[in-house]
């Protein structure tokens, strides 16, 4: 791996550099949409938190449900498409009834679902599923993880108290990066 | 010249013991430098590798969730690393998301180029180490570390590499002069003082030294054994041959002098008869005495001439064994003195002769009165005899100075000789003129030598036909006059 000449290592800083500025110009111009780093986000939490023995088990698929009206469109297939957690595929579950949670690891509740949060809140505590959702205060209200918009950036809270009374482990990376954590961030970093 | 030797061999000895442990020890420096080398760097990229995993899985929720706060606080945990001096975590598309260095100046400048989804690997460069190392989640590469070290240990371990190899190099000089020291006593102290012994020989000539064979039964006992075993038998074929010598000598010297006695007696018997023919020719001549037969008278004449001649030979042979058989005074001899009262003599003899003489005031000289009067009688004689042709004539008597030696000369302006026979001229009864020309028995010069060799000195001649001649000859007074 050793660069052979000094000619070889200014070629390849040149090229770093082009390709290093590039990839800032296009983070800069074509800044991912509100949707896509939700949508990334939903996925992401999947590889941070653990579910029940049971469930891991029973499931051959890693299931990603939205309840309601779907705000992302086809950007969520896009961005699960050929996907793993855990070894298993990512599919995404669109249902409208809080009686269809049952198969789904991660629910995003939608924003047009904000009545029938109690129902949402209980039957996901009943069946350990991990609730997301980007309604204002979803953490404190009974949700898990609550997306917000933090200094012009989506960010994420984290209710510790719920996830341990839906029997999901919640990885301190996770904790570590969540802009609050209710419930107490673990000692440390 | 000796002390020369000794400081060579055992300098030598201690500069080769010198040179063998300091190139071993250079050799052996060396080489663990270059292990060193080789197990520090693998060490090093081993624990930045290790490092770089943490730093990497400690950031994966801040990459995914894109938390650059997060990332500085894991990079900040580099801090307790003091050998790496700059870090930086990197999205997968190159966008930094956290970097961190430990002073200023040393922020990451440029990222090595990684070929395509590889993305890993380590770089030396300008005295530091570069290491690249993938994120990963989910068996998917999700950005990258880098981690910059430097090299400054290297250095310092190499200085203190050559520290500890000096140190050593000295012990071991000291240790290489002790073992010489060692080595000296043991080797070259025996050749030394058989060099000295060997020295001390050719300039004493002492037969009996012997040179102490060394402790230890080596090559170096045998050696001087076999020198001493060598000065054993010169002493005794030295010693055989002194003997041998003096046996000879001996018996030269019995024969010699029963030879110089023969002659003597013979000489000495041989008058008698000569003075009875002397004397009785003489009473006939008497007993003629008036009366005029010529031719009687002649006949008588050239007897008695035939006898005194014989009679004057046979006083020179007489007198030539004297001067090499008795024994010898040593006083101050005027020379000078010597040669004025010959000339005398000589005039008286022939007084209508034209004989011009010079002679230093007082020439002394420390030997044999009378051998030293009978040289000078032969060498003014001689040159008053080959003068005699010559209506006027010219004899000098000199004392010149060359270099530490005095020389002294009778010089005649006579009838000479030839060069080429100067080498005859001092042996006995050898004669370069006919007896008709200048009356002689040749037998002057050689008494002239051998009086001149008893008294240490030596005699020549120069000359030319009719072109006079010198005689010089040396008194060395002070060996020649005791013998």
């Amino acid at each position: 791996m050793r660069l052979p000449t000094e000619r070889w290592q200014l070629r390849c800083v040149g090229v770093a550099t082009v390709i290093l500025s590039c990839a800032l110009l296009c983070a800069q111009t074509a800044k991912p949409s509100e949707s896509q780093v939700e949508a990334a986000y939903l996925y992401n939490f999947g590889k941070f938190v653990t579910w029940p023995s049971d469930r891991v088990n029973t499931s051959e698929e890693f299931t990603i449900c939205v309840l309601g009206k779907d705000p992302f469109g086809p950007v969520l297939d896009e961005t699960v498409n050929g996907e793993q957690i855990d070894g298993k595929n990512v599919r995404i579950h669109r249902i409208s009834r809080v009686q269809e949670i049952r198969p789904c690891n991660i629910l995003f509740v939608s924003s047009s679902e904000e009545e029938r949060m109690p129902a949402i809140i209980a039957e996901a505590q009943r069946t350990h599923v991990l609730t997301v959702s980007d309604m204002p205060h979803f953490a404190e209200r009974g949700g898990t993880i609550g997306l917000v918009n933090h200094n012009d950036r989506i960010r994420f809270e984290v209710n510790r108290v719920r996830a341990e009374a839906c029997h999901l482990g919640l990885s301190s990376e996770l904790l570590k990066v969540a802009v609050r954590v209710i419930g107490g961030k673990p000692a440390g970093n | 010249m000796t002390s020369n030797h000794t400081a060579s061999i055992s300098t030598r000895l201690t500069l080769l013991n010198m040179l063998v442990s300091g190139v071993a020890l250079l050799l052996a420096c060396a080489g663990f430098f270059t292990y060193d080398q080789i197990t520090f760097r693998q060490s090093l990229i081993r624990t930045l590798s290790a490092q770089a995993q943490i730093v990497g899985s400690n950031s994966v929720s801040a990459i995914l969730f894109n938390d650059p706060q997060a990332a500085s606080g894991t990079l900040s945990a580099l801090q307790s690393s003091p050998n790496i001096s700059a870090a930086g975590i990197f999205a997968r598309d190159g966008r930094p998301l956290a970097q961190y260095s430990r002073n200023a100046g040393e922020e990451i400048r440029n990222i090595p180029q990684l070929d395509g989804e590889k993305r890993e690997g380590y770089w030396f460069r300008d005295g530091s180490v570069i290491l690249i190392r993938r994120i990963v989640s989910e068996g998917k590469p999700i950005g990258f570390v880098y981690l910059r070290a430097s090299l400054a240990e290297i250095d310092r371990r190499l200085k203190r590499y050559a520290l500890i190899a000096i140190g050593v190099l000295l012990v071991s000089l000291i240790a290489a002069n002790a073992v010489s020291s060692t080595f000296r006593r043991s080797v070259a102290q025996p050749i030394i003082q058989l060099a000295e012994a060997a020295q001390r020989f050719s300039r004493d000539k002492n037969y009996a030294m012997r040179v102490s064979p060394p402790a230890e039964q080596n090559e170096m006992a045998v050696l001087v054994n076999s020198f001493n075993e060598m000065l054993s038998e010169l002493q005794k074929s030295h010693e055989e041959l002194e003997q041998r010598v003096a046996e000879r000598t001996r018996e030269l010297v019995s024969s010699n002098r029963e030879l110089e006695a023969f002659s003597y007696s013979v000489s000495h018997d041989l008058r008698g008869p000569l003075d009875a023919i002397n004397g009785f020719s003489y009473l006939l001549m008497q007993k003629l005495g008036s009366e005029t037969d010529g031719q009687k008278r002649e006949l008588l004449e050239n007897i008695r001439a035939s006898s005194r001649k014989m009679t004057g030979l046979i006083d020179d042979l007489l007198n030539l064994s004297r001067v090499t058989s008795t024994a010898m005074l040593s006083e101050t001899v005027d020379l000078s003195g010597i040669a004025r009262s010959i000339m005398e003599e000589l005039r008286l003899s022939s007084p209508d002769r034209k004989v011009v003489f010079t002679a230093p005031g007082r020439v002394d000289v420390v030997g044999d009165a009378r051998l030293l009067r009978i040289l000078m009688d032969n060498l003014l004689r001689n040159a008053w005899k080959y003068t005699s042709h010559h209506d006027r004539a010219l004899i000098e008597f000199e004392m010149t100075q060359e270099g530490d030696r005095t020389v002294y000369s009778v010089k005649d302006d006579g009838s000479g000789f030839d060069p080429k026979a100067a080498d005859r001229l001092f042996q006995p009864f050898q004669r370069l003129h006919s007896a008709a020309e200048f009356p002689g028995s040749g037998v002057g010069l050689a008494t002239v030598q051998r009086i001149v060799r008893r008294h240490g000195g030596e005699v020549w001649a120069t000359g030319e036909i009719e072109k006079g001649a010198t005689f010089y000859f040396t008194i060395n007074s002070a060996r020649g006059y005791a013998r």
